[in-house]
This record gives structure tokens, sequence and C-alpha cells, in this order.
């Protein structure tokens, strides 16, 4: 039995990324109400934006690509910080972290 | 063009200047007494007023590409960095009593403010994808961390959540879309982003692709400038946040947004005008419209201001989508002036907020004409302004802009645009009416401020009546300073 | 042939992985799920010969990031039941995701014609040539013509440091601590108070 299976070539590592890109966004509607899982849906989303990124950069021979995306780690992780600490802020006030009970605001 | 040396980075000395001006209020803070204060307050003054001044004496005569061709200098970075940390000097100086009644004036919060600033400035001198991405984050970070700075307050918490997520899932579909467009043009040079795309458009491959990444940057941009359907961020993060923190980010970061655009869609996707012009106007139309409708319904001050502000973006983009230098002339003027009288307006808050009282519904207007005769015409001045009644410098601006859209022959346009601002001018002069026609409410609390605060926020509202009567010389400058 | 079937067996956990994130009942196993994908995904970019990104990626993101989440997530007492109502109610949109996902099938359309000029001449990967080491030209590069986002990089994680320790500190009053450097600095006459008492005397 001879499986040939047709080489890996760039379109199908930006259908990977694509596919990552739209599950985090089916979760970030999916999980409206919680706000940690919303983080980790962005850490997905930027995670398949990287994957664009490394992808070109292979099959364009140069290496603008990764350096773009090592900064976008580098930014990513001082998000996650942030991010977490106005998550700890939120919680100490409020008690929860449900998106739908914050609704203070009105208009 | 590659750094090779420090001195190479003599050009950015703007930046430079200001970074190292937050590091030595982030140091000097930290040997300073709670009780004093005001010397961080003071050394972060005067560190603008040295930025300010390093900003003007070091601009280069001539459009200068450097630091391996991320880093721009040119007339409009210029212009847009001195409005920027002029604006910045005039908020903290507003903030000054507000913060410190609220225990609020520390020195974190004054350098993430300044921060706040090194994110615009860089954004206006981004020559590439990449910087302008840093430049995003440094502002958005900083704003994320002030919007949440009152740890007592749970609004400001929450507003500051909507604020981060949102900001991030809007970084996120940006950088997809810079990401398709690197594989298109194989670079985030926005100059060799604009000539990969002319060879390409050339070709005839105005594919899908292209559009697709250009949808994405375009929800980007208007993510960050607020405009309708990307607003919903707007009204809760002005209403929620500490009204000092308010003020700052509807002021200077819209300076930023125009800087954005500017750079991304009409430097580096030129060859693509004709695409997002129509996206743009979608935008626009959207902004002008349900931003001054809603308005209209809103009981809190900063919540209709926000929403005057979704308003006014869709003015801005609306000298944007012209695609032409008359337009993008118009689009300038109009944020310097907008950023002139959203100071003004907000400031106005702050000038009646007490300690334990924020001053941020229109009731507490109420008969401001018999409390103080003076703010009550400054305030006047502003409202007339920011609706558009001639003399005052709203006016122009908004009369340049639907210039610039019937020269480029968009009447339909023009219409929507003037018949928004007439909707749009019954909620500001409601606010007249309750200043001047409306009794005082019993316990209203007497007017403070400090007379450096009631000095500056005078000459801010005058300068929107100066600016109106004398209206030549912005104008001239700004026309100036776009390529033609 | 063997690294196709890598890329395919990477490819499949890693979206497993993401399916996995988003619907997994508790928000600890959602973290864990994102470490198995960020995994994956430095497996997949080993594959397209970045290897400093790959392991920058396990380094940063499972070794920093992910225990960070996973250091909020059981710090906080989040009442997960509460948080998983109304996730079916929602599922309809995932019938708009889907439908993002056929526009994302597009993409691959596009992509054969994608670079016409640009992507075209490299319809092959650029071959990399032996012993030139991916960290050293990364360092190269990141240090010469990107050395100014390279500053401004380390402007951002200054402000996380700022930000996150302004918003998070907090001196509680009443706290109990100890103080080293004033237990050492302490002298004999803080502690020792000699006190002449009269000798009593017989009555």
């Amino acid at each position: 039995m001879n499986l040939q299976l047709p080489p890996v070539g760039l379109e199908h590592y930006l259908f990977l990324a694509g596919v990552l890109f739209s599950i985090s966004v089916a979760g970030i509607f999916l999980n409206r109400k919680n706000v940690i899982l919303l983080l980790m849906c962005i850490e997905l989303m930027l995670l398949a934006v990287n994957f664009n990124f490394v992808a070109f950069s292979h099959w364009l021979g140069n290496l603008d690509g990764q350096v773009f995306v090592f900064f976008i780690l580098t930014v990513a992780a001082a998000e996650a910080a942030i991010g977490l600490a106005i998550l700890v802020v939120l919680f100490r006030e409020r008690r929860t972290i449900n998106v739908e009970e914050l609704d203070t605001m009105r208009g | 063009m590659i750094p090779t040396s420090l001195a190479d980075f003599a050009i950015a000395a703007p930046e430079v200047t200001l970074l190292g001006v937050a590091c030595v209020v982030l140091l000097l803070d930290l040997f300073i007494g709670e009780s004093r204060r005001g010397w961080t307050f003071l050394a972060t003054l005067l560190g603008l007023a040295l930025t300010a001044f390093v900003t003007l004496y070091c601009a280069p005569a001539d459009r200068t590409v450097a630091l391996g061709g991320l880093y721009v200098a040119d007339a409009v970075a210029t212009v847009i960095k001195f409005a920027a940390i002029a604006t910045m000097a005039v908020v903290l100086l507003y903030s000054r009593d507000y913060l410190s009644a609220r225990g609020l004036l520390q020195g974190e919060y004054l350098v993430l403010a300044l921060f706040v600033l090194l994110g615009v400035m860089v954004m206006a001198s981004a020559s590439s994808l990449l910087s302008m991405y840093m430049g995003i984050e440094i502002m958005a970070l900083s704003a994320y961390g002030l919007v949440a700075f009152d740890r007592e307050n749970p609004i400001a918490a929450e507003s500051a959540m909507k604020y981060f997520v949102l900001g991030a899932i809007a970084s996120g579909t940006l950088l997809y879309g810079i990401s398709i467009l690197y594989g298109v043009t194989g670079s985030f040079d926005l100059n060799a982003v604009q000539a990969g795309l002319e060879r390409e458009v050339f070709f005839g491959g105005r594919h899908i692709g292209l559009l697709f990444g250009l949808a994405f940057i375009i929800v980007g941009v208007a993510f960050k400038f607020g405009a309708v359907p990307f607003h919903m961020w707007v009204p809760d993060v002005y209403h929620g946040a500490p009204t000092s923190v308010t003020l700052m980010l509807g002021s200077v970061p819209k300076l930023a947004s125009f800087a954005l655009a500017w750079r991304v869609l009409a430097e580096g996707l030129g060859p693509l005008s004709h695409e997002w012009h129509d996206m743009l106007v979608v935008l626009s139309v959207l902004s002008m419209v349900i931003g001054n409708i809603v308005a209209i319904s809103q009981t809190n001050l900063k919540r209709m201001l926000a929403y005057s502000t979704i308003s006014h973006v869709g003015f801005i983009l609306l000298g944007i989508l012209t695609a032409n230098a008359e337009g993008y002339t118009a689009a300038l003027y109009y944020t310097l002036t907008y950023v002139i009288m959203a100071a003004a307006s907000f400031g106005m808050i702050l000038l009646l907020s007490r300690q334990g009282f924020e001053a941020d519904r229109i009731e507490d207007f109420k008969g401001l004409a018999q409390r103080s005769p003076w703010f009550a015409w400054m305030m006047l001045m502003v409202m007339m302004s920011t609706a558009g009644v001639p003399p005052f410098v709203g006016f122009f601006a908004k009369l340049y802009v639907i210039q610039a859209v019937l020269n480029a022959g968009m009447v339909w346009l023009a219409l929507v645009a003037v018949l928004a601002s007439v909707v749009g001018a019954y909620y500001y002069l409601r606010i007249v009416k309750v200043m001047f026609f409306d009794a005082p409410a019993e316990r209203a609390p007497a007017l403070g401020g400090s007379p450096a605060f009631r000095m500056v926020l005078s000459a801010n509202s005058l300068a929107v009546l100066g600016l109106g009567v004398v209206n030549g010389p912005l104008i001239a400058l700004c026309q100036q300073v776009i390529p033609h | 042939m063997f690294t196709t079937v890598l890329f395919y067996l990477f490819a499949a956990v890693l979206v497993g992985a993401a399916v996995g994130v988003v619907v997994a009942r508790n928000p600890v196993h959602s973290a864990l799920f994102l470490v198995l994908a960020f995994f994956n995904s430095a497996a997949l970019w080993l594959l397209l010969q970045a290897e400093f990104l790959a392991i920058a990626l396990v380094l940063v993101y499972v070794g920093a990031v992910m225990v960070l989440f996973l250091f909020v997530v059981m710090m906080l007492d989040v009442n997960v039941a509460a948080l998983r109502e109304g996730f079916a109610r929602h599922a309809p949109l995932g019938l708009v995701v889907a439908g993002l996902m056929v526009v994302e099938m597009f993409q691959v359309l596009w992509v054969r014609r994608l670079g016409e000029p640009a992507l075209l001449a490299h319809a092959q990967p650029a071959a990399v040539e032996a012993g030139v080491s991916n960290t050293k030209a990364l360092g190269t590069l990141l240090y010469t013509q990107y050395a100014y986002p390279f500053q401004l990089a380390a402007v951002v994680l200054l402000i996380a440091i700022v930000a996150a320790i302004a918003l998070t500190m907090r001196k509680r009053p009443g706290l109990k601590l100890q103080d080293v450097s004033k237990q050492v600095a302490v002298t004999k006459a803080d502690r020792l108070r000699i006190i002449k008492v009269e000798a009593e005397k017989r009555p």
C-alpha cells in the first residue's frame, strides 16, 4: 500500500491558524460570562496570529515575521499580567467575575 | 538606516526624554514622603515642559526615516506630539485637586499618565506596523491601569475589565490583519507595504485576501477611535473611570487615533483607498447618527460626552475617508480643536466636583449662572463650540470637513453630517438651559479649584473663542504639515 | 512524508486542545488545555524552523503566563456552576462562528492566488543555510534593525510591572510584620530600662 499525502504547504498552516482564530472567537461568544475564560480565548487568538506570522516568515524566507512574533509574545505576557491584576481588583470589590453581573452602568 | 550606536537614537530625542522623565518620576516618588507628593507632581510638569522643548528643538527640517526604517520624524509627527504633550500637561493640572482629594495622587498615576503620552508619541512617529503596534500597546496597557486605578471603586474596576477585554480582542484582530498584509507584501514597513500594494493593485490583484486583511485592520482602527459599531466600550469607560482619567482618555488618545489612521490608512494602505473608503463611510455615518441620537437620552454628563465623542469621531473619519490632502487637513484640524474642547468640558466637571461629590450628572450644573457667572459663560462657549455654532472654533472644524466632503463630490454625506450636527446641538443647548434657567440645588457646594486651575481652564475656554475668531493660523499650519 | 504525518498529528491535537479550552467545565481544565495547545504549537513551529520562538513559547507561556493564570484561578474562589449557565443558550452563536469558519475556508482558496508577485516566487519554503542558527539570526536582527522596538518592549514590561503592582498591592492596616533591619539595629537602650528601686526597709 502506497499512501501518498500531499506535502504540507503554506495554506495548511494558514488554514490551521484560521481554525484556531475561529475557535477563539467562538469561545469569546460562548463564554461571555466568565472573564478568565475570555482572557484565555484572547491568548488563543494571539496564538493564531503568531501562526500566521511564523508560516509567512518561513515561506517568504525573511525573519521579520518571527521578530514580530517575538514582540507579540512580550506584549501578550504584559497584557496577561495587567488583565489578571484588573481581574483581582474586580473580584475583591464584587466577589464575582461573572460578566452578566457587571451591569452597574446603563444608558 | 540601521541603528548601530546609541547616538543613532538622537532622532528619537522626544521619546527618549519622556522615558527618562518617567523613570526619574518613578524613582523620585520612592524617596518622597506621602505628604510631599506635590514635588512629584511638579517634577512631572517640568518634565513635560522639557519634553515639549526637545520636541520642537530637535524637529528635523525634512521628513527623516531612521532607526531601521521604524521611526519617522516629520511635521505631522511634531504637531501631534506637541499637541499631545501640551494637552497632557493641562489634563494633569486639572486633575490635581480631584486626585489629591481622593488619595489618588500617587507617583504611579503620574508615571502611567506619562506612559500614555509616550505611546501616543511612538504612534505619531511610527513608520512601520511594528512600531505602530508597540505604540498602541504602550498607550492601551497604561490606560487599562489608569481606569482601574481607584481600587475602592467597583464601577471603575468593572469598566476597566470591559475596556481591557474589548481592547485585547481589537488588538488581536488588528494583528490578524497585519499578518495577512505581511504575507502579501513581505514586509510591515509602511513604505514597503505601500510599494508592495501598488505593485499588487497595478497587476489587478485586488483579491479577496487583501480585502480580508484590510477589513481586520479597519476593525482595529475603528475600535481605537471608538466608532460605531465598535463603540461599546466608550460610554462605559468614560462613565466608570475616575473623571480625571476620563478627561485624559477623552483628549490625548484622539490625537493618537488620528496618527494611526493617517499613517496606516493614508500612507501605508493608500493604494487600497478605494476599498477602505467604503468601509469608513459606513463607520462615519453610523457614528454621527447613533452618537448624536443616543446622547440625547443621557442623564449622566460623562456618558453624554462619551456619545458626543463618538459623533465627533464620525466627523474625523469623514475627513479621512475623502482620501485627499484637503480631507486629511480638515481631519487634523478637527482633531486638534476637538481635543481643546474636550479638555475644557471635562475640566469643567472636575472644577465642580468635590470630595465625595462627582458632579457628573447634568442636574449638577443647575443654576451655575448664579453660583459662578464667569464659569457658566465659559461652559456656554465650550458647549456652543462643541455643537458647532459660529464664531467658535468647533464651527470651523465642521465647516472644513464638510467642505472637503463636498469637494470630493459626496453631497449626501455632507447632508447627513449637517443633519447630525443639528440634532447634536439639542443636547448641548440643554446644558446651557440647565445652567442659566434652572435654580441651583439646595446643597450645591461652592466652586473650588486652585487659582492655577481656574486660570488655565478660563484660558482653555477662551481659546475656543479665540481660535474661532482668528482661525487662519491653525488651519494654515495643518495645510502646511500635510503633504500634498 | 514523516514531517507531513507529524504536522497532521500535532495539528489535530492542537485543534482538539483549543476546543477543550472553550468547552471545558472547569477553568483549571481550560488552562491545562491551553498549555497543551501551546506545547503543540511549539512543536509545529519547530517544523517551520522557528526554533527560538518555539522554545520561547514554552518558556514564556507555559512557564510563566499559564502559571499566572492557574494561580489566579485557584486564588479566586470562583463559582464555576453559575458561570456555566447559559452555555447552551449561547450555543446557537456557534452557528455564527461556523459561518466564520466558512470564511476561513475561503482563505485557503485565495492563498493559492495570495502572493502573486510576493509569494509565488517562494512556492517552495525558503531554504535555510546549514549551520545558521535561528537564534543567532533573530538576535542579530533584534539588536540591530529592531533595536528601537526592542527598547519599546522593555517599556511595555515596565508598564506591566508598575500597573500590576499599583493595582494589587495593598497595605492592610494592623498587619503584624517583622522589620528585620529594625530588629538588627536595636540597641540595649531600646529594650532595657534600669530602674532603681528603693530597698524596702524593715519596719
